[in-house]
């Protein structure tokens, strides 16, 4: 290398010359240091430097069981993907899942075992004295009452510990914050079985949901919207088209943003809607009805339209209108869970909606009871209410916590009650509220590093293996559990044996393509257990009950989508990600409707103090129309007092607002009477949103169901500007010089034209493709200040246009996703001073990171405002902004280049992706195919909204998208030519809600 | 009629004049006194590429495994020196010193951490994989240099872009940044 200074050292020094030289050399400019090269001792034999090597595994970032093929590259997991194998995920991948590496390579893991010492801190222990003296403690407290309490773990982890309890003479018990009680005692009540169905919304004609948010959090959110793409999305080739979506609940969730229609009843009463709707079906007998039905005449006579409609708040017509599209569509799916399933009467709520679904003939077709989703066999909040006050009694001497995270979820009462426990110990990989009050700390491995197995569902056992080597000094706690036990071997010998006693014969090969699948599948939908009337389903009361509280305002908590019950706080990735509804990033909020923040006098950023007789929490409002005006809604997730760095001490703990006493369906109750003062503080609020309204600027276009089925190709059903008759001319010389440019050096000859098609009717919002994105191109995460100022670095972002009838009361949303549209007219690349910004002969614009000198003009011009500029060294080791503090730095995609301080970035259509492909065609003497390339965000989407390929390929699907009639460019009157053609959201033809 | 009868037992390899050279005309690595007036950084183990490559005729990519289907030459990993040097241990005291360096590494799991010699920007990207297929599995001398002749391997080429632009205009091929910059 030679001596002589490059060009990004002069203007370092330029700007830093009374700094001193000092500063430059640890700033990794200049000539790189010389490097070490160590070699393996042994090569492993799958595993080539430089190629990836994909393993199968489960996801365990909620119970649904997702099947994900984890990239990993020299012994790193570097990206997760969905398992195209599994008939759960069907190979897509939601945020959370994207971010379980951050929870592998998080840097507040805990590393080895702690004991708490006698001055009351942790300090580290070895694992054998931790061990030994865990055995002590075991066998001091046998027979005066030793408990495990676990997540949801239908697995053969969970087996084992139920055999170690056995022999113990103790128990193992399950908790989720988020149980689905009302669903189960619901499900009992209507049909005599607390098991939980499976839902075919694939299938589906019309979509009504009660509250559940079945593409958020809901039992299975990914497979349930890929199945909710394929029924709702406008498919014109399909002659059904479209199933309505209609959304009854309090607030607009991710879920509820996707309707055609929204439903605003008075919380409590979804129930009595749902026996409403049944009752015009049965009486106008407008499906064939079941022959049990006459049970329920009594129940439904009182409730016709007109008897409910005032105590719902919404018009007796509507009422008829909705039971009538419902069972007219003949393949009608209603379902119930989320808010409405967590009042005090959700269970009765679950039981009405399961009589309108009988009586419609969705039970058995739709509705499949059979596949015994393994939620529903989780233990009750009544269950850890009766563990909590045996705690407190003393009764528990020995108490083992993994998984679970009570004490955040349950503060003040589960806290308390741990104090009287004997000894408690946490098998928690990171020190969360749970595991900092306990006594010994033996840390498990991250899921992505250990053998299991679990069972989500009937018919599929989802195997996980171990992708990496352990980070630290942990252990599984399936093997701890075993040496307690007093028993041979480890837990993988364990797991095998169990997988051995259900294949007898030819157990290598099955447990090699098992291995390789990532599991057995067998599909749910091949037995469904019938289901009748039970005879408490005629007693339905769906009255709704009084909220617990003592407060004069109705406040919902609800689980955010991201976070959830608090377990994704200590992830940067979905710490950042903004909630796909309110935008809002890094802290909770309280949504507001705007009649009553006017009423109070409140404006967006103020502080409310909410607070029942159970605790008190102050919250930022957040003024939106999506929500009732006689409700507040607050979402989980925030106000840790630990678990690590992103999660602690940051914005408030809504679940301090909730009571902890048990409800009649042994379930929690998630609203709460409360008072809401102004604090008189006020907040910036971090949010990426711009304007909530579209103002018809032609960056989304939505189209009527009608309008849509009569467009024909060659249409152009939207309103381009016309380019103005002074312009004419300078459009068409414009256009003869790029043919010019287009057939010198380079640019001449056949390249493909990469592009892409973002489907609308398709996308939900939901943000698996941005966090996949921020995982696929080393994005980094500028936590909660730079983001307030609007620093964020996603190359992706959804923006949400509310979607309003005439009283301006939101039926619904479209989201757009917005990227680098990879203009074939960029104004971005002729105001380059360096030529960093350059359009590719493949249709790409292209951004050189080592050109760029960070004048920053190219975002100024750019209209889309998708480019996105380093302010700050986010790499730096140490640095003020670090975005990757190790070992979070693993996670880095080597394929893509970390960019530094003072370079712009933005989408390149996964450009990694696409030389790679071109490679490995290269490799194998043949041309690129349509479908070899996917990028990130096209692989995540649980919608399969997004389609990557080759607009000068004619047979690509990407080319014949382009075409349709639908489609449009954002912003086309700017003549930018954009590579990414949107096809416009369709929605049903609706009359507008007055809820 | 002697050179008749001598024509037929001498080795094919000869008549046809080229894969190996008759003994007499094969490669012989020197004896190297002054390591210290060789070019390029001294080595933990003084690792001889001219009597690997050039004398005992192994292919590159015996040891650089990964250059033909990833962008990553590929490192030997110390099994590969080992499989060979568990039964060579050296002709010369030299060579038997530096052996035993590899014998001792092995027996202490402690792989010797080379000093890279080439090394590329993070911010600029070389498939190995596509060269080797253009230029042919031959063609690492192009860019590396004569290494079979090297005691102590040297950077050779400069590795600066204008080194790399002006190859792929002589071979006519796509000078497009996105192409290595991304």
């Amino acid at each position: 290398m030679t001596d002589s200074i490059d060009r990004r050292r002069f203007l370092k020094v330029l700007g830093a010359t009374s700094a001193g030289a000092a500063a430059l050399s640890s700033c990794g400019i200049g000539p790189e240091p010389t490097e070490k090269l160590i070699p393996y001792l042994i090569q492993p034999e799958d595993q080539i430097p430089g190629t990836a090597t994909y393993y199968a595994t489960t996801c365990r970032e909620c119970a649904a069981g997702c099947g994900v093929q984890v990239r990993v590259r020299e012994g790193r997991a570097v990206k997760l993907e969905g398992n195209p194998d599994s008939p759960i995920n069907r190979g897509r991948l939601c945020a959370r899942g994207q971010a379980a590496i951050q929870g592998l390579y998080n840097p507040d893991r805990v590393t080895h075992p702690m004991i708490r010492n006698a001055s009351g801190t942790f300090e580290a222990i070895d694992w054998d004295g931790a061990i030994q003296r865990l055995s002590a403690k075991v066998a001091g407290a046998r027979g005066k009452g030793i408990v495990f309490l676990t997540g949801a773990e239908q697995s053969s982890f969970g087996d084992l510990v139920d055999e170690w309890m056995t022999q113990l003479g103790g128990r193992r018990q399950s908790y989720e914050p988020f149980g689905f009680e009302a669903l189960r005692a619901g499900n009992r009540t209507a049909f005599g079985t607390a098991a939980l169905p499976t839902y075919d919304f694939a299938n589906a004609k019309y979509l009504l949901s009660f509250g559940a948010d079945f593409l958020d959090t809901w039992l299975s959110p990914v497979e349930f919207q890929n199945g909710f793409s394929r029924s709702h999305a406008f498919d014109s080739g399909r002659p059904a088209s479209m199933a309505k979506f209609v959304y009854v609940g309090p607030r607009l969730s991710l879920t509820g943003m996707n309707a055609d229609e929204w439903i605003a009843a008075r919380p409590g009463t979804e129930g009595t809607l749902a026996l409403a709707m049944a009752q015009v079906i049965v009486s106008q007998r407008l499906a064939r009805l079941p022959g049990d039905a006459p049970r329920l005449s009594g129940l439904l006579a009182r409730h016709t339209p007109r008897a409910v409609a005032e105590v719902i708040g919404i018009e007796a017509q509507v009422i008829v209108r909705l039971a009538t599209e419902f069972a007219n569509s003949k393949g009608g799916l209603a379902v119930a869970g989320g808010m409405a399933a967590q009042y005090p009467n959700g269970a009765e709520i679950v039981a009405a909606v399961n009589v309108l679904n009988y009586v419609a003939g969705s039970v058995g077709s739709l509705v499949k009871f059979g596949a015994d989703l393994a939620i529903g066999a989780t233990n009750t909040f009544a269950d850890l209410a009766s563990l909590t006050s045996d705690m407190s009694a003393g009764k528990v001497a020995l108490l083992f916590v993994h998984g679970a995270n009570p004490a955040h979820s349950v503060p003040g009462a589960f806290q308390q009650a741990l104090g009287k426990v004997g000894y408690k110990v946490s098998f928690s990989s990171y020190l969360d509220e749970t595991a900092a009050a306990c006594d010994l700390i033996l840390p498990d491995h991250h899921p992505l590093e250990q053998w299991g197995d679990s069972r989500p569902r009937a018919g599929v056992i989802a195997l996980q293996q171990p992708v990496v080597q352990p980070v630290f000094d942990t252990r599984p706690t399936g093997d701890v559990v075993l040496k307690l036990a007093g028993r041979p071997g480890t837990f993988q010998d364990y797991l095998q044996s169990k997988w051995r006693a259900r294949q007898k014969t030819n157990f290598d090969q099955y447990w090699m393509d098992a291995l390789a699948r990532g599991g057995v599948y067998a599909e749910a939908s091949a037995r469904a257990r019938p289901v009748r009337l039970a005879a408490t389903a005629a007693g339905i009361n769906t009255a709704a009950a009084p909220q617990p509280g003592g407060g004069d305002q109705e406040v919902v908590v609800f689980p955010h989508p991201v976070l959830h019950d608090g377990r994704g706080a200590n992830k940067p990735w979905l710490q950042e990600l903004p909630d796909p509804v309110s935008k809002i990033a890094w802290h909770s909020w309280v949504e507001v409707h705007p009649d009553t923040a006017a009423k109070w006098g409140l404006a967006t950023g103020d502080f409310l103090l909410l607070k029942s007789q159970f605790g008190a929490q102050k919250f930022p409002a957040w003024i939106t129309r999506s929500v009732r005006p006689d409700v507040l809604a607050v979402p989980t997730g925030q106000g840790h007092s630990a678990y690590g760095r992103y999660a602690q001490d940051r914005s408030a703990n809504a679940f301090e607002l909730l009571g902890t006493q048990v409800n009649s369906y042994g379930g929690r109750t998630f609203a709460v009477r409360a008072s809401a003062t102004k604090t008189g503080e006020h907040r910036k609020i971090v949010t990426t949103e711009g304007s909530p309204r579209e103002r018809g600027q032609g960056t989304v276009e939505v189209l009527g169901l009608a309008r849509a089925q009569g467009l024909h190709t060659g249409d152009h059903p939207f309103h381009y500007e016309e380019t103005p008759e002074y312009a004419k001319d300078a459009v068409e010389w414009w256009g003869e010089r790029q043919h010019e440019k287009a057939s010198i050096g380079n640019y001449a000859g056949d390249h493909p034209r990469w592009g892409l098609a973002i489907d609308l009717s398709k996308c939900t919002g939901c943000a698996a493709c941005v966090t996949a994105c921020y995982a696929e191109n080393n994005l980094a995460t500028v936590g909660e200040q730079l983001m307030q100022r609007g620093r964020e670095m996603s190359w992706m972002r959804l923006e949400r246009y509310w979607l309003t009838d005439e009283k301006g009361v939101p039926q619904g949303a479209v989201n757009s996703p917005m990227l680098c549209q990879q203009c074939g007219n960029a104004p971005c690349e002729p105001v380059c001073p360096v030529f960093a910004a350059y359009h590719t002969p493949d249709g790409l614009n292209g951004q050189v990171y080592n050109r760029c000198v960070g004048t920053r003009y190219c975002s100024n011009n750019c209209p889309y405002k998708v480019r996105y500029f380093n302010w700050y060294n986010y790499a730096e080791r140490d640095g003020e902004w670090e975005a990757w503090p190790e070992p979070l730095s693993m996670l880095l995609n080597p394929d893509v280049t970390v960019r530094e301080k003072g370079v712009m970035e933005k989408c390149t259509f996964c450009v990694q992706r696409i030389r790679g492909a071109q490679s490995q065609a290269r490799l194998q003497d043949r041309n690129v195919r349509d479908g070899d390339i996917v990028t990130a965000c096209q692989q995540t989407c649980p919608s399969e909204a997004i389609i990557f390929g080759d607009l000068n390929d004619h047979h690509s699907r990407v080319y014949e998208l382009a075409g349709n009639p639908r489609g449009y460019h954002v912003l086309a009157g700017l003549n930018t030519k954009p590579a990414i053609t949107y096809l416009a959201r369709v929605v049903a033809q609706e009359t507008p809600s007055r809820g | 009629m002697v050179l008749w009868i001598l024509a037929f037992l001498l080795p094919p390899a000869v008549l046809y004049g080229q894969q190996a050279p008759a003994a007499s005309q094969r490669y012989r690595a020197p004896v190297v006194k002054d390591t210290g007036s060789l070019e390029g950084p001294r080595q933990p183990i003084f690792f001889r590429h001219d009597i690997h490559a050039g004398q005992d005729q192994i292919p590159c990519m015996y040891c650089h495994y990964s250059a033909s289907v990833s962008s990553e030459p590929g490192l030997p990993s110390l099994q590969t020196c080992f499989g060979c040097h568990q039964l060579i241990g050296g002709s010369t005291p030299e060579h038997q010193a530096e052996i035993k360096k590899v014998r001792d590494a092995w027996r202490e799991k402690k792989p010797p951490e080379w000093v890279r010699i080439h090394a590329l920007p993070g911010f600029a990207r070389f498939p190995h994989m596509r060269h080797i297929k253009a230029l042919g599995t031959q063609s690492c001398a192009t860019c590396h240099g004569d290494v079979q002749h090297m005691p102590q391997v040297y950077q050779v080429s400069t590795l600066q872009m204008g080194w790399c632009v002006r190859c792929h205009v002589e071979h006519k091929v796509t000078r497009d940044c996105t192409v290595c910059h991304y």
